[in-house]
């Protein structure tokens, strides 16, 4: 089993050979390129766009062919990238989403491809509160997903959808995809349609805590669609990205994120891919000396997880 | 719908008097028997441990047969106030309990609240299901013991077993624990009475445990459907497992609590079963002199939630129908509604509107409502209800008379989402973008 880390505050488009080299050194062999850093979330909700995504193919090509020669030098795999998110704003205007659906997205997988890179993930519409039904705004994002299918299967990319949250008030509660057992009948359903695998899971173990979701049931109810991870930690109140095993909420001083579960369930489905950490907010918050032997703990952690699920299944066997 | 006030934090177990005469006071015509307040969790966690205070309370643990005698003094200040206990609520154990035991106690302590409860005049009572100590592979086979056991308790004595989604400790953290999915709640259900061979069996919903774990209410109360007996109403911060009155767990102006999706499902199941109202922790947190105006608050707040959730009940209730107003309440009732529960026409009093068409109606004066057959409702679509109820009733219509409200709508209508939707317009290459 790969170990992976995303490339948010990482690799720097002024230098990124020297970002993948840091991932190298510190025991990571794959990276999760995050493309949502050329149009952040905080943009998009303050409805303002940037024009990154408008450049001809081409030429994003040549924008990130360093960002592809810096990851093959240090013998770094673009593993799973993220396409920029939202994908749709409800109070944005028309324009603004017609060029996050039909410019970002298309262009995202475009880049996708140009890294060689099979998964890309993407965050479902948060439209439920307005349609009514969790239902309805899958059909949206169904619909969003089907404009993307030929780029898939033309370029050989899986689009992964991922476990989300939304808010009322600044409680966090369940988004889109949460509930697995759509999910999975979701994913069937479209790569049936299309006869190959076009659509896929990523778990983010983070979004899962912060709605108390089983995770080793959730695991096992995906099986073998599920392709990516998003690995990192929170308290249960706030999505803080941090390492595994940060957070006890009890005087036993316990950790208050189901590890074992996941450990367990990845085991139970024989996951073999990249466990990938989502964890950029841990590198800002360290003293940017530390960020090296910070990397390093992180892929120790995934080590950790590797040797466990690696281990429990041979015990298995 | 039968609405219930919890005695937690109000009704005291020696003296329950004064707080049975508050409840009374603020128009609950309903009290919870709740039993864990007789033999409580930290009681059952505690059992046979030497070092506890053996104080002079009987342990409902060690004598479950002294249960009925002790719940006395509530059952006789209900009766003398003219209140019933339609739901009761076994004892449990807390989520995170350390105790790996339990089948066998908590078999015991059920058996005897069924038969108290019955004896108390109750209806339903919720059992929590068992999981301390089993295996996640076992839980269904060692629920479907337990349950199957109390069922003949239950026949004997005439009493429905609700079964209520749990959380799970997990390191202090409160996550989806047994039940909590209610796909596999309702299947649990289902086969429960399968082999009881009636239905004996069917499900409270916890409300504060679902915001706990984040849960989308209304697709949880849509997989319950009809199974769905009894909803507990209380609020808290998403993270503590608290029992605040609703609607107080507010930050930034905004509650924590997605009351949205829980009337949404309510409303569309036609939900008409027992309303929980639990506020254990406001009411602990009062001074117990302001009880009896928190108590009528609380009243107040469940009045609303049940004239929410039956909105559409209401509405289906009288064959032909009218509304009074022509605005946007009026427009909301129209997407929403209009369609199932089309109206007649609607009235307004500006006059400069009469003769106007409004979302597909004519906008008449208020004087043709003078002329309504006697069945036909007339639905108020403006906030000032008071208001226009009584100017009905000055022009002597004796027609019922519906509040309808668009705080909690099926759907917040969204046709810009068609304009958004530009993909499959044929107005060439869209990639090349």
């Amino acid at each position: 089993m790969e170990i992976g880390v995303q490339s948010k505050d990482i690799v720097y488009d002024e230098n990124p050979a020297e970002g993948f080299e840091m991932m190298r050194c510190a025991g990571f062999s794959c990276c999760d390129f995050g493309l949502n850093a050329y149009l952040t979330n905080t943009q998009l909700y303050s409805y303002e766009v940037n024009d990154f995504f408008s450049k001809p193919v081409g030429e994003l090509e040549k924008y990130f062919a360093a960002h592809k020669r810096g990851a093959k030098g240090a013998g770094i795999r673009i593993c799973q990238m993220h396409m920029p998110y939202p994908v749709y704003i409800p109070g944005a205007n028309e324009d603004m989403n017609r060029y996050l659906m039909r410019t970002v997205a298309p262009k995202s997988m475009d880049i996708c491809a140009f890294f060689e890179c099979p998964y890309i993930v993407v965050h479902g519409f948060k439209l439920a509160r307005n349609l009514g039904t969790e239902e309805a705004e899958w059909e949206q994002t169904e619909r969003f997903l089907e404009s993307l299918v030929p780029i898939a299967r033309e370029r050989n990319i899986t689009i992964c959808m991922e476990n989300i949250y939304t808010n009322i008030g600044s409680h966090l509660v369940e988004g889109p995809c949460c509930d697995v057992k759509k999910a999975v009948e979701r994913i069937d359903h479209m790569n049936e349609k299309y006869g190959e695998e076009v659509l896929g899971f990523c778990f983010d173990t983070g979004h899962a805590n912060l709605v108390g979701i089983d995770f080793e049931d959730f695991i096992v109810t995906l099986g073998k669609r599920l392709k990516v991870l998003h690995i990192h930690d929170n308290d249960g109140i706030r999505d803080l990205h941090q390492i595994p095993f940060t957070f006890t909420r009890s005087r036993e001083n316990m950790s208050a994120t189901d590890w074992e579960g996941f450990i367990k369930g990845l085991q139970r489905i024989g996951f073999d891919r990249v466990l990938c950490f989502e964890t950029a907010p841990v590198l800002s918050a360290f003293p940017q000396k530390m960020k090296q032997d910070v990397l390093k703990f992180i892929a120790q952690t995934g080590n950790y997880f590797a040797g466990e699920i690696a281990a429990r299944r041979t015990g298995e066997e | 719908m039968n609405i219930i006030c919890t005695p937690a934090g109000i009704v005291g177990r020696e003296n329950p008097r004064q707080g049975v005469l508050d409840i009374a006071a603020a128009e609950f015509g309903d009290i919870l028997l709740d039993l864990s307040l007789y033999c409580t969790c930290t009681e059952l966690e505690n059992i046979e441990k030497e070092n506890v205070d053996k104080e002079s309370l009987i342990k409902v643990s060690e004598h479950p047969e002294k249960m009925h005698e002790i719940i006395q003094p509530f059952l006789e200040q209900c009766k003398k106030n003219g209140i019933t206990t339609s739901v009761a609520y076994a004892p449990y154990l807390m989520w995170n309990t350390k105790r790996k035991d339990s089948r066998e106690i908590m078999t015991r302590l059920s058996e005897v609240s069924i038969r108290t409860a019955a004896q108390s005049g109750c209806h339903y009572i919720v059992i929590r299901p068992l999981s301390a100590g089993i295996p996640k592979k076992d839980l269904w086979e060692a629920n479907r013991e337990y349950y199957l056991k109390l069922a003949e308790t239950a026949k004997a004595n005439d009493m429905m077993i609700l079964l209520e989604n749990q959380c799970k400790d997990i390191g202090g953290h409160l996550v989806r624990g047994v039940c909590s999915d209610a796909r596999d709640a309702s299947r649990w259900i289902d086969q429960l009475n399968s082999q009881a061979g009636e239905e004996r069996f069917g499900f409270c919903m916890d409300v504060g445990g679902c915001s706990i774990c984040g849960q989308n209410m209304y697709d949880f109360i849509m997989a319950l459907g009809d199974r769905l007996k009894a909803v507990i109403l209380r609020e808290n911060d998403g993270c503590h497992d608290s029992a605040l009155l609703p609607f107080t767990c507010a930050v930034q102006g905004r509650s924590q609590t997605d009351w949205l999706n829980l009337i949404r499902g309510l409303r569309e199941i036609f939900f008409d079963g027992q309303l929980i109202m639990d506020i254990k922790d406001t009411a602990a947190a009062f001074s117990p002199v302001l009880h009896s105006g928190l108590l009528k608050m609380a009243k107040s707040v469940a009045d609303y939630f049940q004239w929410q959730i039956e909105m559409e009940y209401v509405l289906k209730k009288y064959p032909v129908r009218v509304l009074f107003g022509a605005g946007n309440m009026c427009r909301n009732y129209m997407k929403c509604y209009g369609e199932k529960y089309p109206p007649l026409y609607t009235c307004d009093n500006n006059r400069k509107r009469w003769g106007e068409r409004f979302c597909g109606l004519l906008v008449k004066e208020p004087t043709c409502l003078q002329k309504l057959e006697q069945n036909c409702a007339i639905v108020i679509c403006n906030i000032y209800y008071r208001e226009i109820e009584k100017q009905l009733k000055e022009m002597n219509i004796r027609n019922p008379i519906v509040y309808f409200n668009d705080e909690y709508m099926p759907s917040f209508y969204y046709d810009r989402l068609k304009r958004d939707w530009l993909l499959e317009d044929n107005d060439g290459d869209w990639r090349t973008e």
